[in-house]
């Protein structure tokens, strides 16, 4: 049984937050239906959580309970996706430059950058921990501290990883016709 | 990490307010020195504006927020006391439960109470029937009628028990013309209530199974015609039912008679 002050913690912190949750989701997820079972599997973890303790960075708290629901969601409902989690040294070799000096074209590169159906696709290729944290950082609008805390990784990680997703985005943009 | 990569590092930060006074400072110092360090952060802040522009927040579902505002709805509107506004229905609702106290005080209160009451309860019915017949046409407009999509009662009904408070009766209507579509949930007084959609022919029916203790589950006239849409109330010993829909009311009223009696105790009911 939730008690009233449960209740209300989670009235005050959770819906204001739907919005960002449901797109953390549906980024980590690539789905508007599973995004929801997501949300509101986190919803439920949070007001079990409020019912004990109180909060005081409900934005990085709640979303690193959504990230947490998405992760259990994929790995029970798509365990292929996972592969990358299990080995980040490969990632970490990945090259943090954007390929600016394989033939720039910065006006080839300003067109791509119109096209937001090419770059929605980019973002939605990146591997899962690149994912995140762009999403978190460009999206949710967390700071580099917060995202550390909510996908409990060193500040240093979250900066390199942050760095990587741009400079992989960008050769993807600049890439693919 | 290279000279480089750190570098690379320095401008995303700096694009992110992540930088203090003084790595400012020697990273503004930097691009005056180097133009190619300047246009690599230009290109770097064009691709995290295109990202910011075309991955934008998304507004979550109506469905969604219904769902988990009804996690830690709250049990009872507080005392009169309370200065928080409350949604209309909801205040309608909490007056006439205090009227219904007051009603049993005395005998004399009781002949006044009820005569509130009754106006009371109207508005609220009014109230609720008017939020499902906007669920309906909402559903019709945006065609998505239900959630889940099934002609199988045992689909349906683990559906809605899983979502709703209350254990939705399903009704097969199929020889008396009338196909379960499938299910979705509706939100009343801030409770999930399982709705039940059926077919005839073009016209949808949504049956929505509210606790008999709702304000405005029971009462209002057999048909009503509410924004254009037809409203069929009816109770029996466990749920009140409100049935929202497009077809003619003798075609509704028909659809009433063929659930009621599909509801029946098995003992009075046909053999199906």
């Amino acid at each position: 049984m939730i008690s009233e002050l449960g209740q209300r913690r989670f009235r005050e912190i959770v819906p204001p937050l739907l919005d960002d949750a449901y797109t953390l989701a549906k980024w980590l997820s690539q789905s508007a239906t599973d995004a929801e079972d997501i949300v509101q599997d986190a919803a439920l973890r949070a007001l079990k959580a409020l019912e004990t303790a109180a909060v005081d960075r409900p934005k990085p708290w709640f979303l690193a309970i959504v990230r947490n629901a998405a992760m259990t969601w994929i790995a029970r409902n798509r365990p292929k996706t996972l592969a990358y989690a299990g080995d980040l040294s490969d990632l970490d070799a990945i090259d943090m430059r954007q390929g600016e000096d394989d033939a720039p074209d910065p006006e080839q590169a300003l067109i791509a950058l119109e096209d937001g159906e090419r770059v929605r696709r980019a973002i939605a290729a990146l591997p899962s921990p690149y994912l995140e944290t762009l999403v978190m950082r460009d999206v949710n609008g967390l700071s580099y501290r917060e995202i550390a805390a909510a996908t409990d990784a060193p500040i240093g990680t979250v900066m390199s990883r942050l760095a990587r997703a741009r400079a992989l985005l960008a050769k993807t943009l600049r890439a693919e016709p | 990490m290279t000279e480089r990569d750190e570098r690379f590092l320095r401008l995303n930060a700096a694009l992110d307010g992540e930088l203090d006074a003084m790595a400012s400072l020697e990273l503004e110092r930097d691009m005056r020195v180097d133009p190619a360090f300047t246009a690599e952060y230009g290109r770097l802040a064009a691709l995290r504006d295109a990202v910011r522009r075309h991955a934008a927040r998304e507004t979550a579902p109506r469905a969604l927020a219904d769902r988990v505002a009804a996690l830690a709805a709250p049990v009872a509107p507080p005392g009169p006391a309370s200065a928080a506004p409350k949604p209309f229905r909801q205040r309608v609702w909490f007056d006439a439960r205090a009227l219904a106290l007051a009603a049993s005080v005395s005998a004399v209160s009781f002949a006044v109470g009820a005569g509130l009451m009754t106006l009371r309860m109207q508005g609220a019915a009014d109230g609720v029937a008017k939020g499902l017949v906007s669920d309906f046409a909402r559903a019709e407009i945006v065609g998505q009628p239900f959630d889940v999509a099934s002609s199988d009662r045992h689909t349906v009904k683990p559906w809605l028990a899983a979502r709703a408070t209350v254990s939705a009766e399903i009704a097969d209507l199929a020889q008396e013309g009338f196909a379960l579509e499938g299910g979705r949930i509706a939100v009343v007084d801030r409770v999930p209530a399982p709705t039940l959609v059926y077919r005839k022919r073009e016209h949808l029916i949504a049956v929505t199974e509210l606790p008999t203790t709702i304000a405005g589950a029971r009462g209002g006239r057999a048909i009503e015609t509410i924004d254009g849409f037809h409203v069929a109330r009816w109770s029996d010993a466990n749920m009140s039912y409100i049935a929202v829909s497009d077809i003619d009311e003798k075609d509704l009223a028909a659809f009433v008679d063929a659930f009621k009696q599909a509801l029946k105790p098995a003992a009075e009911a046909p053999t199906r």
